[in-house]
């Protein structure tokens, strides 16, 4: 009972970091660029597909396959997509050469860039280490798969929030001195 | 700083690689220390005095029982007090639920739910004691111990860890060969230990934890029955119930009172039927309830703390005693104790000393005659492992010169000491008996004697007894700094290589990929495993689920290969849409296949077997398979063995080539493939061993063709393989730089890497054939995904050209193999370890040769890919490396060899030295016998399987290059 009232807290959640993210991904994308219907609904696309991939690297590196860890699964998916894959999805849609610079080469420009690409990589390797503790046999109930792995994610999500802010507000100050 | 050369590249990593053995070896000969123990049985001769040639008297061995029942009498001189004994084992009961604790009753509700027991304890017809375990505390173990009185050093439980019949003197033999008939009823470890031995029995397993209720009815079901018969004289009960109890729900399992009132009715069933058939012919008996190990809080046990060495030891029917406090006794204080109860001579590495109160009820003639006969044996035992006992010689000559060498040398050392308390023990017995006659003064003399019989055994036990657990600290840290020492001098030698290689030519390495500079992901990931397994192995959890760490880190190499691959996949074409599958990006294409190859198979190998200590139930593969039947298994395992060797024959094939001899090698591997088939079909099944005459035969046929072709190709081929004038190249070869042709001329490149890619797969479709062959029929599977993963990767590598640095690589091939070798089924204890598969075509019985077949069967999967590592070099095209102005032999031989050498060698020099130091932190930890040592006996085993995989692949390596450089020569003169 404990660990389904568990998941279906991080599907909630889930949700609502989607919800924060969509509205922030609109803050992010230019209007001139692209509208906010276009931007939402690159977001909703992209949910899934992070999902997917998501799902599939964690079933490579490990995760408890099985019809009972299907629906906690899910949850943890869609939280790491909306954490990873929406706001970019959402800021650049399926351009390729963007999806490339940030996730495979990690040589972000500018702010935008850092906002996106940094969160994203924390998320991915907060939940990395988040997996530490689950082997251990210390009997605790957050130890179960994925709430350890999705407190890892949350805290290097917003680990990276941090970095990328303190950066660009570094880049910025530091062209502006340059302006001046 | 001078550049390295190959040959002092090569010394130095040999007096690297002999530094290291020779500090293992000090260490584990200091951690370790192998008891020197006496061979044989006590006979007659541990009557009389102990003599210097320890030729026993071999006359009585072949005496009939009754004639030695009685001999045995007459020389003791102390009539047996018991004819028939009870020995009631409860399995993990700590007697602190039944004795208290520190003086202290025990528990209200525990001492209530035992009320027959208190009662005889309380009347003062039970006498208990504490019997202090050794550790391990394991069951196993602590049997032998009961009956032999003897303390195992680790590595004798290691070695033993098989339940193998027991072979030492014990009291079991002892009583069979008095002609005693034996019945045993519970925990089949009995019948493993002892064999033949018992007239009946009814053995249960240990197995099923879960079961607390049908193990101990088995036993109970004929309880009944045995107590009205009279033919046997030792009933051995031993309830594995409440070690059960105690592992679900710990001491304070709400099963543990209902439990202990079932043991008490067991007591009460026993003691009410002794008391009844008390003075008719069946003679008097001895009941003995003892607990082999006690249990910890959580109800686990294997190490050493008070609650897991707190075992019991109750007498019933001894004479009626003071109610006192309880005292504390060992646990190996039982065998001597019994066997003079009970008139058989004390098993010959006896370390226990007599149990006191057992003994009040005899006169006092036969009590210090007991005393007498325990110190001869523990004399004799002193004799063997001390070698500088000064009395050494006393028995012989001047035995009765006690007076003349007088007290003065008392107290010099342990040994003077011991041998002094001994002649004074001895002397104030013969005055004893010499003043027998007169009552007045040999009761104060008695008391005298025995009390200095007690302190002579007292310390020659403790003497002995830490002898096994005694460490020497200078040998150890002597062994540890060895080790250390040729841990530095490896990896130094592996960074000056990578100094020069990747740094020292800075202008060669401009020209090729910019991601050869600079410290990229894959290589930051590569050292931190390293560090990371060091800090997680002074966890024991972490080292008993060790196997999670290998599949996380190596499934994270793969995501990280994979991030790789696509970041170059999009630099061949930016704007290229993921649709266009060919022309460029194709190389791209098929190396991210290649790592989705070896995450899927990593993944299916992770959850083949569900490995470690804690998650063992959790459903996986094979036990899935297991159950779904063989009429799964067995053609998944034909399939399998068919692919592997489809995949082995295919790369033979792969190489074009006419030549006759390479035809021969792929027919005897076509052969000897189809023979591994046959068996598999014939005569590998789940229920017969493979004890048949045809199937021995046939696997050693196998044996014999492999071994010969192997070595065969190894041996011939550098020889037979024609000179190229036309290009001969394997399909995996791509790379050809301008300059090739210039050092072509000079050497013999594309011969060399055509024969050790052939070598290489000799090697590998060898290794592979054998595990085919040993391995459990579940584990093939496996074995065929081993080799997919090795190949996938030696592909991706080569495809991915210098993307990679070399040691990345290797390490990354390496850890592969730590993976593989835990989705084998094996694990950090030493239970997983196949005993079976260590006699397939074995005809008769050879310790040897069936250790390295356990070893070949254990180290399946990290010996593999270093076997692999020979192909893995010849499809490697060290031709850029070389600057063909300047190259030499010497530039060449290092190029190929050195990396593939030093990576493995510094990996496992490192952990085995950090491991070393873990251990000796870890020495007085809980866990030290049950999950560190096995753990330091792996790593052992690790290096040894690592230096003998680096020897072959640098033995291959240089033995073919020198070859085909000599015939490059000949036929350059010519």
């Amino acid at each position: 009972m404990e660990e389904s009232e568990k998941s279906s807290q991080s599907t909630i959640s889930s949700f609502q970091v989607f919800s924060i993210h969509v509205c922030r991904g609109l803050a992010l994308a230019k209007p001139e660029n692209c509208s906010y219907l276009k931007a939402i609904s690159r977001g909703l696309l992209g949910l899934p597909v992070g999902a997917l991939l998501n799902a599939l690297g964690a079933l490579a590196l490990g995760a408890p396959v099985g019809l009972q860890y299907f629906e906690r699964t899910i949850s943890w998916t869609l939280l790491m997509s909306s954490l990873t894959f929406v706001p970019t999805a959402c800021v650049y849609g399926s351009c390729w050469t963007d999806w490339h610079r940030i996730f495979a080469c990690t040589k972000p420009k500018g702010p935008l860039d850092f906002m996106l690409c940094l969160p994203a990589h924390g998320a991915v390797i907060g939940a990395w280490f988040g997996a530490w503790p689950m082997p251990l046999d210390w009997e605790r109930p957050w130890q179960d798969w994925p709430i350890c792995v999705s407190y890892g994610a949350v805290g290097g999500y917003v680990a990276g929030m941090v970095g990328s802010l303190a950066l660009a507000l570094m880049r910025t100050g530091g062209k502006q001195l340059k302006a001046e | 700083m001078t550049p390295l050369t190959c040959t002092k590249l090569s010394v130095i990593t040999i007096t690297g690689v002999i530094t290291q053995i020779i500090g293992l070896s000090l260490f584990l000969f200091g951690f370790f220390p192998v008891k020197p123990a006496l061979p044989g049985t006590s006979g007659s001769e541990s009557f009389y005095p102990p003599t210097c040639d320890f030729v026993g008297n071999l006359s009585d061995t072949t005496l009939p029982p009754d004639q030695l029942k009685s001999l045995y009498q007459e020389l003791s001189g102390i009539p047996p007090w018991f004819d028939r004994l009870i020995l009631l084992v409860i399995d993990g009961l700590p007697a602190e639920f039944v004795l208290g604790k520190n003086g202290k009753p025990p528990n209200k509700q525990f001492k209530e739910a035992m009320p027959y027991t208190q009662s005889l304890l309380a009347s003062g017809s039970a006498i208990g004691y504490h019997a202090k375990a050794a550790p391990p505390t394991v069951t196993m173990p602590r049997l032998k111990a009961m009956v032999s009185g003897a303390i195992g050093g680790f590595l004798d439980v290691a070695f033993n860890f098989n339940t193998q019949a027991m072979m030492d003197d014990n009291l079991l033999g002892q009583f069979f060969k008095i002609g005693w008939k034996m019945v045993m009823l519970g925990d089949e470890t009995w019948i493993k230990l002892f064999p033949g031995l018992f007239k009946r029995h009814d053995g249960v397993s240990s197995f099923y934890v879960k079961d607390t209720v049908q193990v101990d009815q088995n036993v109970s079901r004929h309880l009944g029955d045995e107590l009205r018969k009279d033919d046997w004289n030792l009933l051995i009960l031993h309830y594995l119930g409440l070690d059960h109890v105690g592992h679900i729900g710990g001491r304070s399992s709400s099963l543990m009172v209902p439990k202990l009132k079932e043991m008490d009715e067991v007591v009460k069933l026993i003691h009410s039927s002794i008391n009844q058939s008390q003075g008719n012919r069946r003679g008097r008996a001895l009941l003995m309830i003892v607990s082999d190990h006690g249990m910890t809080e959580n109800g686990n046990h294997g190490g050493s703390t008070y609650e897991e060495t707190d075992s019991l030891a109750l007498f019933i029917g001894l004479r009626k005693h003071a109610v006192d406090d309880t005292s504390v006794i060992n646990q190996i204080d039982l065998p001597p104790t019994l066997a003079l109860l009970f008139g058989v001579p004390i098993p010959k590495n006896n370390v226990g000393i007599l149990v006191r109160e057992a003994f009040d009820s005899l006169k006092e003639d036969q009590h210090l005659r007991a005393l007498e006969l325990n110190a001869w044996q523990l004399l004799r035992l002193l004799h063997a492992q001390l070698s500088g006992l000064p009395c050494r010689n006393f028995p012989c000559d001047a035995f009765y010169d006690h007076q003349s060498s007088g007290l003065s040398e008392c107290n010099h050392t342990t040994e003077n000491m011991l041998c002094c308390l001994y002649m004074e023990a001895a002397a104030l017995y013969t005055s004893w008996k010499s003043k027998r006659g007169f009552e007045s003064s040999s009761n104060k003399d008695y008391r005298s004697a025995a009390a200095a019989y007690y302190k002579f055994l007292k310390s020659a036990s403790d003497r002995l007894s830490r002898r096994t657990t005694y460490k020497p600290v200078k040998l150890l840290a002597l062994g540890l700094a060895t080790m250390f020492i040729s841990s530095v001098m490896l990896s130094n030698l592996m960074f000056c290589r990578l100094r020069e290689m990747y740094h020292g030519g800075k202008k060669q390495a401009l020209n090729l990929n910019d991601s050869m500079n600079g410290w990229s992901s894959d290589e930051t990931f590569i050292v931190s495993v390293v560090l990371i397994i060091v800090t997680c192995m002074t966890s024991s959890s972490m080292v008993e689920e060790e196997h999670y760490i290998w599949y996380f880190f190596i499934s994270t190499f793969y995501l990280l290969l994979l991030r790789k691959a696509a970041q170059s996949l999009s630099s061949v074409g930016l704007q290229s849409s993921f649709l266009l599958q060919k022309g460029k990006s194709g190389e791209g294409y098929f190396r991210i296949c290649c790592v989705f190859l070896l995450l899927i198979s990593g993944r299916i190998l992770r959850g083949w077997h569900q490995g470690g200590v804690n998650w063992t139930s959790l459903p996986d593969i094979s036990k899935w398979l297991e159950q779904a039947g063989s009429q799964y298994v067995k053609p998944l395992q034909l399939i399998s063995a068919i692919l592997v060797i489809s995949i082995g024959l295919f790369a033979l094939f792969s190489i074009e080539s006419k030549g006759k001899y390479f035809q021969m090698i792929r027919l005897s591997f076509l052969i000897s493939g189809l023979l591994v088939l046959l068996h598999i079909t014939k005569y590998q099944d789940f229920t017969v061993s493979s004890t048949n005459y045809g199937a021995t035969f046939l696997v050693q046929i196998i044996y014999a063709i492999l071994g010969a072709t192997t070595i065969g190709t190894v041996v011939a081929l550098p020889w037979l393989i024609p000179l190229s004038t036309s290009k001969i190249s394997p399909a995996d070869n791509t790379i050809s730089p301008p300059f090739f042709p210039s050092i072509q001329e000079k050497f013999p490149l594309v011969e060399l890497r055509d024969s050790l890619y052939v070598i290489g797969w000799a090697y590998i479709l060898c290794w592979c054939l054998l595990q085919l062959l040993l391995q459990q029929p579940i584990n093939t599977t496996p074995i065929l995904l081993l080799l997919l993963q090795t190949v996938a990767s030696v592909l991706y590598f080569v495809r991915s050209g210098t993307h990679h640095k070399e040691w990345v690589e290797i390490a990354g091939l390496y850890y592969l193999g730590m993976a593989g070798h835990f989705s084998l089924g094996n694990s950090n204890t030493l239970a997983t370890i196949d005993v079976a598969g260590a006699f397939i075509g074995i005809s008769n019985h050879s310790t040897f040769l069936s250790g390295i077949l356990m070893f070949i069967i254990t180290y399946a999967s990290p010996m593999f890919v270093l076997l692999s590592l020979v192909m893995y070099i010849s499809t490697k095209s060290m031709a850029h490396l070389v600057k063909p102005e300047k190259a030499n032999t010497g530039d060449l031989l290092m190029m190929m060899l050195g990396f593939p050498c030093l990576v493995p060698l510094v990996i496992n020099s490192i952990l085995l030295t950090a491991y070393t130091v873990v251990l000796l932190l870890m020495q007085n930890h809980l866990f030290v016998w049950s999950v560190f040592s096995p753990k330091y006996l792996y790593v052992c085993a690790t290096t040894v399987c690592t230096l003998i995989g680096v020897f072959i692949v640098a033995a291959t390596g240089s033995y073919t290059y020198f070859v085909l450089a000599k015939r490059k020569q000949k036929a350059c003169t010519r």
